[in-house]
C-alpha cells in the first residue's frame, strides 16, 4: 500500500530537482555581461508606482470562504460516492437532505448578491 | 532505520520547523506560506499512518482552501510586510514552559502505559474498502448520520456569518 | 436515520429545519417588514415548545445511543425555547431602533437554540463538541451584529478567538479521552473507567481539558476575561440571549458529562472545582463593585452567578448529594434565566443611540417616572442578590444547602459572604433609581415591556411555590441517572 506512495515521493523529489538542476546549469554556463539596462526590473515600459503589497478587496475573502464551505462538502460527499452501491434509499435521501441544506446557504448568498463581482 | 522511519523523521522535522517559523516570523505573508508547508508535512504523516483519505483531505481542504483563505485574509490587512510590531509576547517563556510540560507528561504517560497496544485498532488493509466503510458510516443512523446532518447546518451558519460580517452592504449605507 | 430515531429528536429536527426555512423566507421579505421574520421564528419556537412538552420526559435513546432524550433535556430545552422567545421579543424593537434590522438575526438565534438543545441530548462526546460549535458560531456573529460599531466588532472578535480556543481545548480533551479508552460515547467511557482498562492519567488530563473548555463558555474565573468586554460590546439583546443560553448549555454539558463519566475522578477534581468556585464567586462579586456601566456590571454579576452554580456542583461525585446538587443547579438556572431576561429588558428600554443610557447613573429617577419598570428592575436586582420573596432567594438557598449537605461548609460560607458583597452593587442600582432625581428617556415597546413585567411576575410568583419547581427539577435529575 505504502509502495504506491513511494512513487509519489519519488515524483516530488524529481519535480523539486529538475528545476533546481536547470537553474544551476544556467547559472554555470551562461556568460555574464552586466549592465544598468539589463539589471532594471522592466527593460521597457513604465516604472511601477507604489508598492505591490496592496490591500485586497474583502470580496475575495467571501469567495474564498464560500469555496471552503463547498470544499468541505465535497469531502463529505466523496466517501459517500465510493459507498454509493452499498447504500439504502434512506441513506441517499439523507445525503440529499445534506445537500439541500447547503443549497439553502447558496441561495442565501446568491440572493444577497454576494456572488456578483462589484 | 527503515525507510519509513527516515521519511517520518524528515516529514516531522519539516512540519515542526515550519510550524515554529509560522509563529516566529514577522512577515505575515511568509508565515502564511510556511503554514502551507506545515500542512503538507502533516499530510505526509497521515500517509505514514495509512490514513490516505485524510492525507488527501489535508491537501484538498487545508492547503487548497484554508491556506488560500488565509492568504486572502493576509492580503486584506493593511500592512502585509510590516515588521515593526514585536513578534513575541513578553510571557512567551510561560507558554513554552506549559507546552514543554504537556509534551513531557504525554510522552511519559504514553510510554509507561502497558495497555496502550490494546487500545489500538487494526487498520483494514484495502484503502478502497476503508473509504467505503467511512462513506457508509457517515450516513448510517447507527454511525454518524446525526453529526453529518448537523455539520450541514453548521456550514450554513458559517456562510451566513461570513457574508454578514464581511459583505460591504451595497446600497445600504 | 430511521423514522424512530427522527421521531425521538423531533423538536430538534423541526427547529433546525425551521431555521433554514426562516433564512430562506427572510430573503424575500422586504427590508421594512422584518417583523415577519421575527414572527415566523417565534411561531417556530412555540411549535417546537409544544412538541417538546408533548413528548414529555420519557427516556429515549436514538442514533445508536449517541443522543439521549430525558427529563434533564426536557427541563433545559424549555428554558432554551422560552429564552429564545424572550430573545426575539427583546431584539425586534432594539434592532429597528439601532438601525441594525437585518433578518439574519432570527435564523441565527434559531440555529443557536438548536445547538443548545442538541447539547442537552448529547450522550457522546462528538455530539457534545458539535453542539458546542453549533451554539457558539451563531453567538459569535450575534455579538458582532452591530458591524459598524467598533465595540461590537471587538466583542465579536474577542468572543470568537477565545471561544475557538475553548473549543480547541474541548476537542483536545475529547481526543485524549478517546485515546485513553477507545470510546467517545459516554456509556462506553463509563464502562472503561469501571473496568479500569483505560489510562487513568489520560482520563484525568482529558477531563481537566473539558472542564477548562466548559469553564470558558460558562465564564468561570480564571477563564472569564472575555465576558465584560463581550457583554458590553455586543448588542444588548444578543448579550441577554448569550448570557443565558451559552451559560446554561455549558453547565448542561458539564453536568451530563461529569456526573455520568467522571465520578471516580472526584478525588482529583473536587479540590480543583472547589478552588474554581471560590475564586469565581470572590472575583466576580468584588470586581462588580467598581463597575459604572450597567452592561459590565451584569457581566461581572453573571460571572459571580457561575460561581454559585459551580459551588453546588463541587459534590457532584457524592452519590447521595449529586441529584440534589443537579436539581438545585437546574432550579437556579431557571431563576437566573428569568431574572436575566427581565433585567436586560429594562436595560434595552433604557439604552439610547450611540450607547448612551448605559451608565448606572442614567437610571436616576426611573423609579419615580416609570414606576412599573422601576419596580420590575428592583425585583430583578433583589432576585440576583437573593433576597426572600424572589425566585433568586430560593435558588441560592438550594445551592447553599446542597453545598453544606455535601460537606463543603467553608465554600457555602464564602458564597454567603460574597452574596452580602453583591447586595452592595445590586442595591446601588435600586438606590439610584429611587433616591436620585432625574428623568431618563425610556423607549417603551410592548414586547420588551411584556418580557420585563412577565419575568418580574414569574420571579415573584414562583417564589411562593418553590417546592413544586424543585420537584420538577428533581424529576429531571432522576431521569438523568
Amino acid at each position: 500500500m505504502l509502495a504506491d506512495w513511494t512513487y509519489i515521493g519519488i515524483f516530488i523529489l524529481v519535480a523539486l530537482f529538475v528545476p533546481a538542476i536547470a537553474i544551476t546549469f544556467a547559472a554555470i554556463l551562461s556568460p555574464r555581461v552586466p549592465g544598468t539596462l539589463k539589471q532594471s526590473a522592466y527593460e521597457c515600459g513604465m516604472e511601477s508606482v507604489g508598492k505591490s503589497w496592496i490591500q485586497y478587496k474583502s470580496q475575495y475573502y467571501i469567495f474564498a470562504l464560500v469555496f471552503l464551505v463547498f470544499d468541505v462538502e465535497i469531502v463529505f460527499l466523496y466517501p459517500f460516492a465510493i459507498a454509493y452501491n452499498q447504500l439504502t434509499l434512506f441513506a441517499v435521501l439523507e445525503v440529499i437532505l445534506f445537500l439541500l441544506i447547503l443549497v439553502a446557504g447558496l441561495v442565501y448568498i446568491w440572493r444577497k448578491g454576494e456572488l456578483e463581482w462589484a | 532505520m527503515s525507510g519509513m522511519q527516515i521519511v517520518f523523521l524528515v516529514a516531522a522535522a519539516i512540519t515542526l520547523v515550519s510550524a515554529v517559523l509560522v509563529v516566529t516570523l514577522r512577515r505575515t505573508m511568509s508565515s502564511a506560506l510556511l503554514l502551507v508547508l506545515t500542512l503538507l508535512g502533516v499530510s505526509v504523516l497521515f500517509v505514514l499512518l495509512q490514513a490516505q483519505f485524510f492525507a488527501v483531505v489535508q491537501v484538498l481542504i487545508y492547503i487548497g482552501a484554508v491556506a488560500t483563505l488565509i492568504l486572502f485574509v493576509v492580503m486584506l490587512t493593511r500592512s502585509v510586510m510590516d515588521t515593526s510590531e514585536p513578534q513575541v509576547h513578553k510571557n512567551w517563556w510561560l507558554a513554552a514552559l506549559v507546552s514543554l510540560v504537556v509534551f513531557v507528561a504525554l510522552v511519559v504517560t504514553l510510554s509507561s502505559w502497558q495497555a496502550f497496544p490494546q487500545v489500538q485498532r487494526a487498520i483494514p488493509a484495502d484503502s478502497g474498502e476503508n473509504l467505503a466503510a467511512l462513506g457508509k458510516a457517515l450516513v448510517d443512523p447507527n454511525g454518524f448520520a446525526l453529526p453529518f446532518e448537523v455539520a450541514s447546518i453548521l456550514l450554513v451558519a458559517t456562510m451566513i456569518g461570513a457574508v454578514y460580517i464581511a459583505s460591504e452592504r451595497k446600497g445600504e449605507e | 436515520m430511521t423514522i424512530n430515531d427522527l421521531n425521538t429528536i423531533l423538536p430538534l429536527v423541526v427547529l433546525a429545519g425551521w431555521s433554514v426555512v426562516v433564512l430562506l423566507a427572510d430573503l424575500w421579505i422586504p427590508k421594512d417588514r422584518k417583523g415577519w421574520t421575527a414572527a415566523l421564528s417565534a411561531v417556530g419556537l412555540v411549535v417546537v415548545l409544544g412538541l417538546t412538552l408533548a413528548r414529555g420526559g420519557t427516556v429515549q435513546k436514538a442514533f445508536f445511543g449517541t443522543v439521549l432524550v430525558d427529563g434533564f433535556a426536557l427541563y433545559l430545552d424549555i428554558i432554551f425555547l422560552v429564552g429564545g422567545l424572550a430573545g426575539i421579543a427583546l431584539a425586534y424593537d432594539y434592532l429597528k431602533r439601532m438601525e441594525l434590522e437585518r433578518g439574519e438575526y432570527y435564523p441565527l438565534l434559531l440555529i443557536a437554540i438548536s445547538g443548545m438543545m442538541l447539547m442537552t441530548y448529547a450522550n457522546d462526546l462528538i455530539i457534545v463538541f458539535l453542539a458546542l460549535e453549533l451554539l457558539s458560531l451563531p453567538l459569535y456573529i450575534m455579538a458582532g451584529f452591530a458591524r459598524f460599531n467598533l465595540q461590537s466588532e471587538e466583542a465579536a472578535l474577542k468572543y470568537f478567538l477565545l471561544g475557538s480556543f475553548a473549543s480547541g481545548l474541548v476537542l483536545y480533551g475529547v481526543a485524549l479521552l478517546f485515546g485513553a479508552s477507545g470510546h467517545t460515547d459516554l456509556p462506553g467511557l463509563v464502562n472503561t473507567m469501571r473496568a479500569g482498562t483505560g489510562n487513568q492519567a489520560l482520563f484525568l488530563f482529558g477531563a481537566a481539558l473539558l472542564l477548562v473548555g466548559f469553564s470558558f463558555k460558562t465564564g468561570i474565573v480564571p477563564f472569564h476575561m472575555w465576558m465584560p468586554d463581550v457583554y458590553q460590546g455586543a448588542p444588548s439583546p444578543a448579550t441577554a440571549f448569550m448570557s443565558v443560553g451559552a451559560k446554561a448549555a455549558g453547565f448542561a454539558a458539564l453536568m451530563r458529562v461529569f456526573v455520568t463519566v467522571f465520578p471516580s475522578l472526584s478525588d482529583d477534581l473536587t479540590p480543583i472545582l472547589w478552588a474554581l468556585a471560590a475564586i469565581t464567586m470572590v472575583v466576580g462579586n468584588v470586581l462588580a463593585i467598581s463597575q459604572k456601566n450597567i452592561k459590565r456590571l451584569l457581566a461581572y454579576s453573571s460571572i459571580a452567578q457561575s460561581g454559585y452554580l459551580l459551588m453546588a456542583f463541587v459534590p457532584y461525585a457524592n452519590a447521595e448529594v449529586s441529584s440534589d446538587s443537579i436539581a438545585a443547579m437546574l432550579f437556579y438556572l431557571l431563576a437566573y434565566t428569568l431574572t436575566t431576561f427581565g433585567a436586560w429588558a429594562v436595560i434595552i428600554q433604557m439604552e439610547q443611540q450611540e450607547r448612551r443610557g448605559l451608565e448606572v447613573a442614567d437610571y436616576a429617577g426611573l423609579g419615580k417616572r416609570h414606576p412599573w419598570l422601576g419596580l420590575a428592575m428592583t425585583i430583578f436586582m433583589l432576585s440576583f442578590t437573593g433576597v426572600p420573596l424572589t425566585l433568586g432567594f430560593w435558588g441560592k438557598f438550594y445551592l447553599f444547602s446542597t453545598a453544606v449537605e455535601g460537606g463543603f461548609v467553608g465554600l457555602a460560607l464564602i458564597g454567603l459572604l460574597t452574596s452580602v458583597v453583591s447586595a452592595f452593587y445590586y442595591l446601588r442600582v435600586v438606590v439610584v433609581m429611587y433616591m436620585q432625581p432625574g428623568d431618563p428617556p425610556v423607549k417603551q415597546n410592548r414586547w420588551v415591556n411584556l418580557t420585563a413585567l412577565l419575568a418580574a411576575a414569574v420571579v415573584v410568583g414562583l417564589a411562593f411555590i418553590p417546592g413544586s419547581v424543585l420537584d420538577l427539577a428533581l424529576q429531571a435529575v432522576l431521569q438523568l441517572q
